[in-house]
């Protein structure tokens, strides 16, 4: 039984809303910059931290609630309120609808301006930071806003979590739980800790570019060195296809793969990522041969863009064409995995795959890398990669509508 | 502080808390529960106030009180105004 997807919400740095992410994806603005949001200051004597920052999302919440709603969850409400008309789930019985919510430690940089704004005047602490430190406060302000009333959960699994969560709710779909669950890959909201925990384990660059941010972020491109965050979120409505009306599908899930490589760092691995690929290309009937095109996790990290391209190798990918989102996006760490099955729909619907920025000299030349020209491509087959780190590996196959 | 002044906090952050009582009257016989405050905005807006007042008072001692206006008697009485 495929899945069917029938509706795309989505922020990132070029605005909220499918219009700013189909000009972010085919027009490859530079959006990278110095991250100025509180709580984002690097050490002192030491450059700033580079990424992607998205405008404030449109208010869909009343006052009363947005005022203590975190960014993360202001962003998914967003996203959810694009899918929900999209998709016409008014149409569908509340208690039929469920919520994946992918994410750990969503609103990590809110909660290090709390501790600090709260550490000599802790009995003062609002009482309402009880419920507000949990990821799943996203899927109370979302249940409340809007009528889902099946099930609502988060689902963590690093920068694999959109992607995880996306797996998650096939299966509860295939069990019959719902009828319709909405996959949110939330907004990681990291503060000057987590970045430079990350700056330091040497996977968050970008030292060679550091006063030229729009060349910083260069995934599968010989001179990269190192991943750049940038804020993004995005969800997606999942339907059994038998469920919908054949025009209301945007692209169908028809494989997935998830292996734990048995690894606690960010260390990848080529065995599981081929693992994970095979068991998608399995469930989906296929082989890499009816693969033609393959969004990369593409990060940009040494380490990482390596073994991705020894697992394209290993699975005989040379014919298929091969982009980065991130390359324009930056790393949205949880959001990923939704925010590019959403690049994936919208350029299916196009028929042509957006630009890789940045990619002047690929790592292997012998791959179909889409450069920064972009390029026309029907897709029939995707392939998407999301990897995060504590071992995680995924493929996800996505079938044309 | 007197309770007079403690009343006009309360109402400051009553109004700060639950935006939708912005112009809404509100008296000190009137019920937190009557004007649409839920328990969590209530511990909101007394925990906001104590911090203006300068109290430190564990939330439980302060669940007598029938009205805004006998809330602001209380903390009056513990903050020895």
């Amino acid at each position: 039984m495929d899945i069917a997807i029938t509706g795309i919400g989505v922020g990132c740095g070029a605005g909220h809303g499918k219009p700013a992410f189909r000009h972010a994806l085919f027009d490859a603005p530079d959006l990278f910059g110095v991250l100025r949001r509180e709580g984002r200051e690097s050490p002192a004597d030491t450059p700033p931290f580079l990424g992607v920052e998205m405008p404030d999302p449109p208010d869909i919440l009343p006052p009363r609630q947005a005022r203590t709603a975190s960014f993360s969850a202001r962003a998914a409400l967003s996203s959810l309120a694009e899918v929900w008309d999209q998709a016409g789930l008014d149409a569908v019985a509340p208690e039929r609808i469920g919520l994946i919510v992918g994410g750990t430690n969503l609103m990590a940089r809110e909660q290090a301006l709390a501790l600090r704004a709260y550490s000599d005047r802790l009995v003062y602490v609002p009482p309402r930071h009880g419920h507000m430190f949990l990821d799943t406060d996203i899927c109370g302000l979302c249940t409340a806003a809007f009528a889902i009333r099946g099930f609502a959960r988060t689902v963590g699994a690093a920068s694999a979590s959109g992607a995880v969560a996306i797996i998650s709710a096939t299966e509860a779909l295939r069990a019959g739980a719902v009828d319709a669950c909405i996959v949110i890959g939330a907004m990681q909201d990291p503060g000057a800790h987590d970045l430079q925990a990350l700056r330091a384990m040497g996977a968050m660059g970008a030292p060679h570019f550091a006063d030229s941010p729009g060349r910083a972020c260069r995934p599968m491109d010989r001179d990269h060195d190192g991943f750049l965050y940038g804020e993004a979120c995005a969800a997606l409505v999942l339907q059994r296809s038998g469920d919908v009306d054949d025009g209301a599908i945007l692209g169908r899930l028809l494989g997935a793969g998830q292996v734990a490589d048995g690894t606690r760092g960010p260390e990848p691995c080529s065995a599981a990522q081929v693992q994970a690929a095979e068991r998608a290309l399995a469930e989906a009937g296929l082989t890499a041969a009816d693969i033609d095109y393959v969004s990369g996790h593409a990060t940009g990290t040494p380490a990482g863009d390596a073994t991705e391209i020894e697992t394209y190798r290993s699975l005989g990918l040379g014919h298929a064409r091969i982009n980065a989102t991130k390359s324009i996006t930056g790393h949205p760490l949880s959001a990923a995995g939704v925010v590019e099955v959403a690049a994936v729909l919208m350029q299916m619907a196009e028929g042509r795959l957006h630009p890789t920025r940045n990619l002047e000299t690929p790592l292997d030349p012998d791959f179909g890398w889409v450069g920064p020209g972009g390029a026309t491509h029907a897709i029939n087959h995707a392939l998407k990669f999301s990897f995060g780190f504590g071992g995680i590996s995924t493929a996800l196959i996505i079938g044309a509508p | 502080m007197d309770s007079e002044r403690i009343f006009g906090l309360l109402v400051a952050q009553i109004r700060d808390t639950v935006p939708d009582l912005e112009t809404h009257p509100i008296a000190r016989g009137d019920v937190l529960a009557d004007l649409g405050v839920d328990s969590m905005e209530r511990s909101e807006i007394i925990l906001a106030a104590l911090e203006e007042i300068g109290l430190k008072v564990p939330m439980v001692d302060l669940h007598g009180p029938r009205n805004i206006g006998e809330l602001a008697d209380l903390l009056a009485a513990k903050s020895g105004g």
